[in-house]
């Protein structure tokens, strides 16, 4: 779907053709694009958090990381009106049927982001009170790494749902097209991501503030 | 216009309002269901509460303050309701009209200051906490040696 | 052989010598065990009538001795059931110990002297099995309701890996459900009263104003709250247990997610008792550089929990506010640390690295700019008279009540108890540095903010102290136990080279004894008792937290509060479940 954005005073140009003004006018695209693009940049999120990664991602919702940026600000109470639920957080033995509850109270489509290395496999906490892992028991469609994942990279994980929210086919109904749910194979991003790693070869010196300090400081004025 | 008794041509469109409004609810439903979500796990159709699982019947007696707030809403908003109807009425009917409405609201504005002071209208039943070393329910429960 | 002190000479005293045996630890604490007829009445003379009486169960906690080689000259023992009593008067602690055998676990329920020790109790339950008889609600706390064994056992396993993969079928979702369900006979409720019944409401564990997973089952008529139980465990990490596994350097980022949003706040204690068992001294320049950053966090968790309590009242920006000062204050800790909300950079003996050059620009950056803030912040918050009409005289609890219930922290100081460990038990060399305690009048919910806030502006003092006083001198102690041991002499001796690989892969062997130290944290006391077997990991680590104890009062204080007012009670007492449940 190709959508672009102007000025609302712009006056069209002088020798602008009809199908060029027909373009900055319309929108054309396919049911399910437009569906899934209507999706995709509004997911709600549901108010649920376990541990220290929910106090990060609390700050993905404030100002200097701002969510609303991707349309997912709007924290729901209640499963029922949300459509994303973020596992922030270790998930415990006595909580995991809670968590199941909810997850099965919430409506399709719904998607779960495990957030953080506990939400992920358990993390460092292998001991008798920590389900190692909340994909034991919830289908999980994004793993956020990190202890706990800065909201930065919280907000990566959101833009991968989104981008794999945008690929997925889904049956507009039960009566309307056939099969299940067809999701675009799941990226790993350490692959995507191994060429600009190898390729970095100057780490900052950590006792050395220079380039931190500007960048920090520099940006606020 | 006056004296004139409403003939059933006059209500026609009020007909086709409550039609459409009909309408509109039935298509909004259908659509819903054709489009819908179509999954049914365990906790579904189960309310939501914080996610265990609630005690009780949603049908239980209410505190009765409930009721008379709500009493007190209904009278107060028919109040507003005949207020309208007069307002709607007033350049035709003149200042005897005016003067009456004055009276109505007068009736019931000392009726609100008789509740008002009576303390209908006050919520909490000012149930303070036991104060500290009175009895409360770990000393009951202190009578029975409970293992587990 | 134990030192005598005023309190020990006036037990035996009463209660006859011949009926204590003393054991020294490397704290200095008085250590006496007794037997558990005696514990009744020492424990009742301890808290009424000796003259400056120990009112303050301060922690309340067992040990599992059997497999314990190091405990010459004390009595035989396989569980330990420990009581660790504060009085405020003295300034002194005292510690009781009763030994139980494997076929005798029980004792007597001390929830008659103490209301506090119901929780307390109930986690040694839970724990270890050991049975308080006359224990009003003896039950599972920190685990599932359905939990089988004793985790804190020794032959328990520890690892999720070594019990089954973990999984939920329904039929096993059902009965966890149906165990969590609340049942008010259980807790002999009345379900109703003769004109209306009683609406029993969850509130949590997934639920936005008890901040994490809490819950609260309120019994309500209406709006008013009658009665409520706290049920927490949801957040149960297993964290003593753990201990038990690490090496005394590895559980140091176990630590910093104790509570969570204390950061290297709770890496404090933790490493001040293993350095006080080791022998270690630190030079005044860590310790500068540790009271620096821990006051950062103090602010910092202070900041959420303004930012927080504004939008339990109702208030939706100055949360925006805050957090953008959070991450300024981010930016130091980051540019200094590297991690933002768990560094774990104290170290056993020091400091991972010595601080950045250009630190003190940053922090020079912050000190200006953060007084603003707290002006402002006052105006729109702490002067709003919205806030006032919703916090002043809200949820009071008295004194006498608070040290009843081990509150400690901002907690107590807004009742109008002047204590803060940082000033009546220095540690870190806190004694140098000038700065005030706020307190309270009416603890009431109002009081409670206003402390906090004022902690603030002490803590921005404190920071300024640091920034103009900044000693120089070594990040680690030259001290075979400093784990790691300093990096530019690795690599030129061998015997450091090899006691660097063996304290980092092995671990330090800290000497044999036992150790418990405690800090002003940012919820309250936090204090680590650590109990060393002569090996490389902890053979106990008991965490007192100050949040248990401040949960366990809220029926105390709710019977009778409308709904609105228990949350501004919740969010009043500024608690983290971590902190609770470990």
């Amino acid at each position: 779907m190709r959508w672009s954005l102007s000025k609302a005073n712009t006056p069209p140009a002088e020798d602008e053709r009809f199908d060029d003004a027909v373009r900055r006018n319309l929108v054309m695209a396919k049911l399910e694009d437009l569906v899934s693009w209507g999706r995709k940049n509004s997911l709600w999120p549901f108010n649920f958090g376990l541990s220290c990664c929910y106090v990060e991602m609390t700050t993905a919702f404030t100002s200097p990381y701002d969510i609303a940026r991707f349309g997912a600000e709007v924290l729901r109470g209640s499963p029922r009106q949300s459509d994303v639920i973020v596992i922030s957080g270790t998930v415990f033995r006595k909580m995991a049927p809670v968590i199941k509850r909810l997850y099965d109270q919430m409506m399709e489509p719904r998607y779960v982001i495990s957030m953080g290395s506990c939400a992920n496999s358990g993390g460092m906490y292998d001991i008798y009170s920590v389900v190692q892992g909340v994909d034991t028991f919830l289908p999980v469609d994004v793993y956020v790494p990190g202890c706990p994942p800065r909201p930065d990279a919280f907000l990566e994980g959101l833009i991968m749902l989104q981008e794999a929210i945008g690929d997925e086919r889904r049956p507009l109904s039960w009566t309307i097209g056939t099969g299940g749910v067809e999701r675009a194979p799941a990226p790993s991003m350490r692959d995507r991501k191994r060429d600009e790693r190898m390729r970095t070869k100057e780490l900052r010196d950590p006792n050395k503030l220079e380039g931190y300090l500007e960048h920090r400081l520099g940006k606020r004025g | 216009m006056s004296g004139v008794s409403p003939s059933i041509n006059q209500f026609w469109p009020l007909a086709v309002f409550f039609g459409a409004v009909l309408l509109l609810v039935c298509v909004v439903l259908l659509v819903s269901w054709l489009i819908g979500p179509r999954h049914n796990d365990p906790a579904t159709q189960t309310p939501f509460e914080s996610g265990v699982e609630s005690y009780g019947d949603a049908r239980y007696r209410f505190p009765v303050k409930f009721y008379l707030i709500a009493m007190f809403f209904v009278i107060f908003d028919l109040e507003s309701v005949f207020l309208y109807a007069g307002a709607i009425a007033l350049r035709r009917v003149g200042w005897s009209a005016y003067f009456e409405m004055v009276v109505f609201v007068g009736i019931l504005f000392a009726a609100l200051v008789y509740l008002w002071k009576l303390g209908a209208l006050e919520f909490a039943t000012r149930r303070w906490r036991q104060p500290f070393g009175q009895r409360g329910i770990w000393d009951e429960r202190r009578e029975q040696v409970s293992r587990r | 052989m134990l030192e005598r002190t005023p309190t020990t000479r006036m037990l035996f005293d009463k209660f006859g010598e011949a009926n204590f045996t003393g054991q020294t630890t490397v704290d200095g604490i008085p250590t006496l065990w007794l037997t558990h007829g005696d514990l009744h009445a020492v424990l009742r003379y301890l808290k009424n009538d000796i003259t400056q009486p120990y009112k303050c169960l301060y922690d309340l906690t067992a040990i599992d001795e059997r497999i314990r080689k190091h405990r010459a000259g004390q009595p035989d023992s396989d569980f330990t059931v420990v009581y660790h009593l504060l009085s405020y008067e003295r300034n002194a602690d005292i510690r009781l110990k009763v030994a139980l055998k494997e076929n005798d676990l029980s004792l007597p329920s001390i929830t008659s002297i103490w209301p506090a020790a119901n929780w307390y109790e109930c986690e040694v339950w839970d724990m270890f099995g050991i049975v308080f008889d006359g224990h009003p609600a003896l039950r599972r706390i920190l685990l599932p309701p359905t939990w089988e064994g004793h985790p804190l056992r020794k032959d328990h396993p520890a690892r999720a890996t070594e019990m089954g993969i973990f999984q939920l079928p329904d039929r096993r979702e059902e009965i966890e459900q149906d165990a969590l369900q609340f049942d008010p006979t259980w807790w002999g409720m009345n379900p109703g009263n003769e004109d209306t019944d009683f609406m029993f409401l969850n509130l949590g564990p997934n639920h936005p104003s008890v901040h994490g997973v809490f819950r609260i089952v309120l019994q309500l008529d209406g709006e008013e709250v009658v009665d409520c139980v706290p049920d927490i465990g949801y957040h149960h990490r297993g964290a003593e247990k753990m201990g038990e596994r690490q090496s005394w350097h590895t559980y140091i980022p176990y630590t910093d997610r104790i509570d969570y949003l204390g950061g290297v706040m709770n890496n404090l204690p933790y490493v001040l008792a293993v350095e006080k068992m080791a022998g270690i001294e630190v030079s005044e320049r860590v310790e500068t550089i540790r009271v620096m950053l821990v006051e950062f966090f103090r602010i910092m968790s202070h900041l959420l929990f303004l930012g927080t309590m504004a939008q339990d009242l109702g208030q939706m920006s100055p949360v925006f506010y805050m957090f953008a000062d959070r991450e300024r204050a981010y930016d130091v800790t980051v540019g200094i640390m590297g991690e933002r909300m768990h560094p774990n950079w104290f170290r056993i003996g020091g400091l991972v690295d010595d601080l950045p050059a250009g630190w003190d620009a940053m922090v020079r950056e912050f000190v200006d700019y953060f007084p603003a803030r707290l002006a402002k912040y006052e105006k729109i918050m702490l002067d709003n008279g919205m806030i006032k009409k919703r916090t002043r005289d809200i949820a009071r609890y008295t004194l006498d009540e608070a040290i009843d219930w081990g509150v400690t922290g901002p907690g107590l100081r807004a009742c109008g108890l002047h204590w803060d460990f940082r000033k009546d038990r220095p540690y870190s060399g806190y004694e140098r540095f000038d700065f005030d305690v706020p307190t309270g009048t009416h603890g009431d919910c109002y009081d409670r903010i206003i402390v906090r806030f004022e902690e603030m502006r002490q803590s921005l003092r404190i920071i300024e102290q640091c920034l103009h006083n900044m000693p120089e001198g070594p990040i680690k102690a030259l001290h075979p136990q400093t784990t790691p041991p300093p990096k530019e002499r690795t690599l030129h001796d061998i015997e450091t080279l090899i006691t660097h690989f063996l304290n980092v892969s092995w671990g330090p062997v800290i000497p044999a004894g036992e150790c418990s130290v405690g800090i002003e944290a940012t919820k309250g006391n936090n204090s680590y008792y650590l109990i060393s077997d002569g090996s490389t990991m902890p053979y106990r680590v008991r965490i007192r937290t100050p949040s248990f104890p401040h949960l366990q009062m809220i029926p105390l204080i709710a019977r009778g509060l409308m709904v609105q007012d228990l949350i501004a009670l919740i969010g009043s007492i500024d608690f983290v479940m971590a902190d609770v449940d470990r």
